[in-house]
């Protein structure tokens, strides 16, 4: 089934460029994350498809329509703000109901659905409350709930976890994951926090500086990185810069074995490792073996940094609970091991701040 | 500690300083006699009843002065709103214009305009009629609807257009169910302010009503020569009372002193 | 212009996207618009325009006066009439006596409004609006009112002088030889001193009639004055004054111009306190104003003239005030 595609849409504000010509497709009843840092264009594209904001060129389609041109009133596409945009004039029923309210449905009739929804975000017993009276995540639900209420083509969601604290974060990440599963509509969210869409996404897309940079389900966007922003962007990595030998990389005095490499020898590139993948003082794993002396241990409870200083530079490790029984202590020497197939190498000139 | 206590001690001295006219002049009010005293002498309500219901001088005053703060501070309002609509919705050149000249009558010395009205209703022929005194206030005090309105106005979030635009609202639907309800408290505020002000005004009322009829506060005036008479005192309380209502009414169904310029209250 | 004609109900940021535009509104829009400029221009705008024309005509017999454009009446009040024969200030002197209990006025209710705003911010926002209340009840309350409690007050029969004699004040101020000097300020008569009429009853007045504008003024500064500035001063070890000194005045240097300058363009207007209060060798120019339009003299271009010389006063002040500020800042 065609679900929404963007054709080259791109947006500019004078003489600044928001969004580079895009061309996406956001498959029916799947849910997609606009992931990047503030300011990379992300909500700007996000108001485009809500019809917020006209394009400056290309095409936006639903189900093989053209509805570029078409208002947002008239879109209707389901959204939640950042700010949750709740009317402060109207209790929590009634801000539900808004949408049916001034289509003309007959109130009985749309009192009747709200409440339906007000069942399916879990708050049945606060119909008749006043917006003030809510906690956060209560209204996040009622926000959801009245953006559903139209029985939207595509539902758009701006940041709709930053108003609410961490602990109540992780948990609506899953329950807006699961409402959306259940009703199977078409979901776009934008997000700078890359656990937020690896949670709930079947798709992500990372932007940066108006541009698309990599397009991908969550897994394969994390463990195949196309280019050091994304390898930066989506969990953490240790960056060292590398000048390729044949199927080898220098670094300083040290050479590290690779992969597959898609570079010609002499070209300068920038390696990133994910703290996960190197091994510590074991010599059963096939790699490049380091000395190293740990700096720094870091530990928060299910996992451990050890930090490093090796022969290539400082290293990050995370090491599991029981996945290395012993324990490190700051000036302690040991051995690092670097698998081939874990190093992501980039060209150099790619590598930009997140 | 100290620092309390001369805290207290000055915002009670300023209390009483603010309130001693006030007092004199509502304590007069209870003289029996025909002059002024205070403290009064033999004390008395008569005056009360002089004032609101036996004598045509003081009545019509009366009557003149309502009929004229209240349409005037309503056509102020309806004036202010669109002003402020389009200060708020285009912030253009033009607009920010437009509402400099509304409200430069209140920011300049009230006798000037005064006499710039006398002359104007001079040449249209509405010289000392109720209605020149109506759209004269409504003009003087202009200004403070529209600045009231301009608060609400910016206090409205902007997402919320966004929002009811999402849910298939047309802007004229968005003006109905999301703008004008949200603007309703700062309207009436406004709609207050002028009521209160154009009931106290003096001198305007004075250059346009040319003699032909009288308002409270030219009644007063007008026999400030003949020396003050306690029933004029009644007249000073029931101003101050009505004032005071007002203004509560305002502080209980609206945010005073967020109208006043304090940071929005984090409720 | 063109913006004008560009109708439009709705933010402009919402227009580029939602709703087509719809012919007719935009049509009614215009009209509207339209309406309103015209509706100001007149109501607004107009009699300012009329007193300047007006002031540039003459006195007829009869009470009358025509059009005409001449310079003449600008003439009497900056020369006087039989210039260059002779040479008189009187009405220059009358916006000398304007601009002096005015200014006078404005900084002693900004230097006592000052604290108590200060105060004031700091209590409880139920509080802070029940002040407000009692505060705009007072600033509403019409002049005439305030200048009648204040005459009652200050009146020789009843008020303060009947208090100072009852007191004894009067005579202790007789023993210790003070009163001398308080007649010779024109403050006592030769039985009891006296407040009316003087420069002080004047002043003090004005002072209280715009007593509460100034805390209305200094209001949202100071209850936007980031409070851990001063709380930062605190732990550095500055005492109360010194924060007031150091902290919260210089960060609110262009707030108190700025009211200052406000209430003294307003007070320059200030007309029943000033006939009460004022000895008549000492009145100012909005006196003389109504007194030309409206009063004994029957003269309303000349009226207009100190018209147009009071608000071009007013006017001179407020740009002068706006670029020493945009110059602080």
């Amino acid at each position: 089934m065609l679900g929404l595609e963007l054709e080259r849409i791109y947006k500019d504000f004078g003489s600044t460029r928001a969004v580079e010509p895009t061309d996406l497709e956001f498959r029916e009843g799947e849910l997609t994350a606009l992931l990047g840092p503030s300011g990379c264009g992300k909500t700007t594209l996000l108001r485009m498809i809500a019809g917020l904001e006209a394009p400056s060129g290309g095409a936006i389609r639903l189900g093989g329509q053209e509805i570029t041109a078409r208002p947002a009133h008239k879109r209707r596409f389901g959204m939640v703000f950042q700010s949750f945009a709740l009317f402060p004039h109207l209790n929590v029923q009634e801000n539900i109901v808004y949408s049916l309210v001034i289509a003309g449905i007959p109130k009985a009739e749309a009192l009747q659905k709200g409440a339906r929804l007000l069942d399916l975000v879990q708050l049945g017993a606060f119909a008749t409350r006043r917006i003030g009276e809510l906690s956060g995540g209560q209204r996040q639900r009622v926000a959801i709930a009245r953006a559903l209420a139209q029985e939207p083509a595509v539902f758009l969601l701006d940041e709709p976890m930053s108003a609410l604290d961490a602990k109540l974060r992780e948990d609506m990440q899953v329950e807006l994951r699961l409402l959306q599963q259940r009703l199977g509509i078409t979901t776009i969210v934008v997000t700078h926090d890359q656990r937020e869409a690896m949670t709930m996404a079947d798709q992500i897309v990372v932007m940066s500086q108006g541009r698309v940079e990599q397009v991908g389900a969550p897994k394969a966007i994390y463990d195949r990185p196309q280019n050091a922003f994304v390898a930066d962007f989506i969990g953490k990595a240790n960056f060292f810069d590398a000048v390729i030998e044949g199927s080898r990389l220098r670094v300083g005095a040290a050479l590290i074995a690779a992969g597959e490499l898609r570079f010609v020898s002499g070209a300068e590139v920038c390696v990133a490792l994910r703290p996960e993948s190197p091994y510590l003082d074991t010599a059963e794993v096939e790699g490049t073996q380091l000395s190293a002396t740990v700096t720094f241990v870091r530990d928060v409870g299910p996992v451990r940094d050890i930090h490093l200083d090796t022969e290539i530079g400082p290293m990050v490790v995370e090491c599991s609970r029981g996945e290395t029984g012993r324990d490190f202590v700051v000036g302690q020497r040991t051995q690092v091991t670097l698998p081939a197939a874990a190093l992501h190498v980039f060209p150099r000139e790619q590598r930009r701040a997140a | 500690m100290l620092l309390r206590l001369f805290s207290r001690v000055f915002l009670g001295l300023c209390a009483i300083m603010v309130a001693l006219p006030i007092v004199v002049v509502s304590g007069a009010a209870l003289n029996s006699g025909r002059t002024m005293f205070f403290p009064p002498r033999e004390p008395t309500l008569a005056r009360f009843g002089e004032f609101f219901i036996t004598e045509p001088v003081w009545t019509q005053a009366l009557a003149n002065s309502i009929v004229i703060a209240f349409c005037s501070a309503f056509l102020a309002v309806l004036l202010a709103w669109p002003v402020a609509f389009g200060l708020w919705a285009n912030n253009s050149r033009a607009s920010r214009l437009l509402a400099g000249l509304g409200s430069m009558p209140f920011a300049l010395p009230p006798i000037v305009f005064g006499v710039g009205l006398g002359f104007l209703w001079a040449f249209a022929g509405g010289l000392g009629t109720l209605w020149a005194a109506i759209l004269s206030h409504a003009a003087l005090f202009l200004a403070l609807p529209l600045v009231t309105i301009s608060i609400g106005l910016q206090s409205i979030d902007r997402a919320h257009l966004d929002a009811a635009a999402t849910m298939g609202a047309t802007r004229a639907v968005t003006f109905r169910t999301v703008v004008l309800p949200q603007t309703i408290p700062y309207t009436i505020s406004g709609f207050f302010f002028a009521l209160v002000l154009s009931f106290n005004e003096f001198i305007v009322t004075f250059f346009v009503s040319a003699s032909a009829y009288s308002t409270v506060t030219l009644q007063i005036f007008n026999s400030l020569r003949n020396g003050y008479t306690p029933t004029m005192a009644v007249a000073a309380i029931t101003f101050i009372v009505v004032s005071v209502v007002v203004f509560s009414a305002v502080a209980r169904w609206g945010d005073l002193p967020r109208l006043m310029g304090a940071e929005p209250s984090k409720t | 212009m063109s913006d004008v004609t560009q109708a439009s109900v709705v933010p402009r940021r919402q227009q580029s996207a939602a709703a087509g535009p719809a012919v007719p509104a935009r049509d009614h829009g215009r009209i509207l618009r339209q309406l309103l400029w015209g509706v100001i221009l007149v109501l607004c705008v107009a009699p300012f325009m009329l007193v300047f024309v007006i002031s540039l005509g003459h006195k007829i017999e009869g009470a009358s006066w025509e059009l005409g454009f001449s310079f003449e009446n600008y003439r009497r009040v900056f020369v006087g009439a039989n210039w260059p024969e002779e040479i008189t200030y009187l009405y220059l002197q009358k916006l000398y006596y304007s601009l002096y209990y005015a200014l006078i006025a404005a900084v002693l209710a900004v230097v006592t409004a000052f604290p108590f705003t200060y105060l004031l911010t700091g209590l409880s926002r139920r509080a802070q609006a029940a002040w407000l209340v009692f505060l705009l009840s007072s600033l509403s309350l019409s002049e005439v009112f305030i200048v009648m409690g204040w005459d009652v007050l200050l009146s020789n029969r009843s008020g303060l002088p009947m208090v100072f004699k009852e007191t004894g004040l009067t005579q202790w101020l007789k023993d210790v030889g003070w009163f001398g000097q308080l007649r010779e300020w024109g403050l006592a008569n030769p039985r009891n001193i006296k407040f009316k009429t003087s420069v002080l009853a004047t002043v003090l007045t004005m002072a209280y009639l715009v007593w509460p504008y100034a805390v209305i003024l200094l209001y949202p500064p100071l209850s936007r004055l980031d409070r851990t500035l001063t709380e930062a001063a605190r732990t550095m070890g500055a005492g109360p004054w010194t924060v007031m000194r150091s902290v919260v005045l210089p960060s609110l240097r262009l707030p108190i111009f700025g009211s200052v300058l406000l209430l003294f363009v307003f007070l320059l207007g200030v007309y029943v306190a000033v006939t009460v209060f004022a000895e008549p060798a000492k009145q100012t120019m909005a006196v003389s104003v109504y007194e030309a339009v409206r009063g004994n003299t029957l003269n309303a271009p000349f009226g207009a003239a100190q018209a147009v010389v009071l608000l071009i006063t007013a006017a001179l002040f407020l740009v002068a005030g706006q670029w020493l500020s945009r110059r602080g800042s």
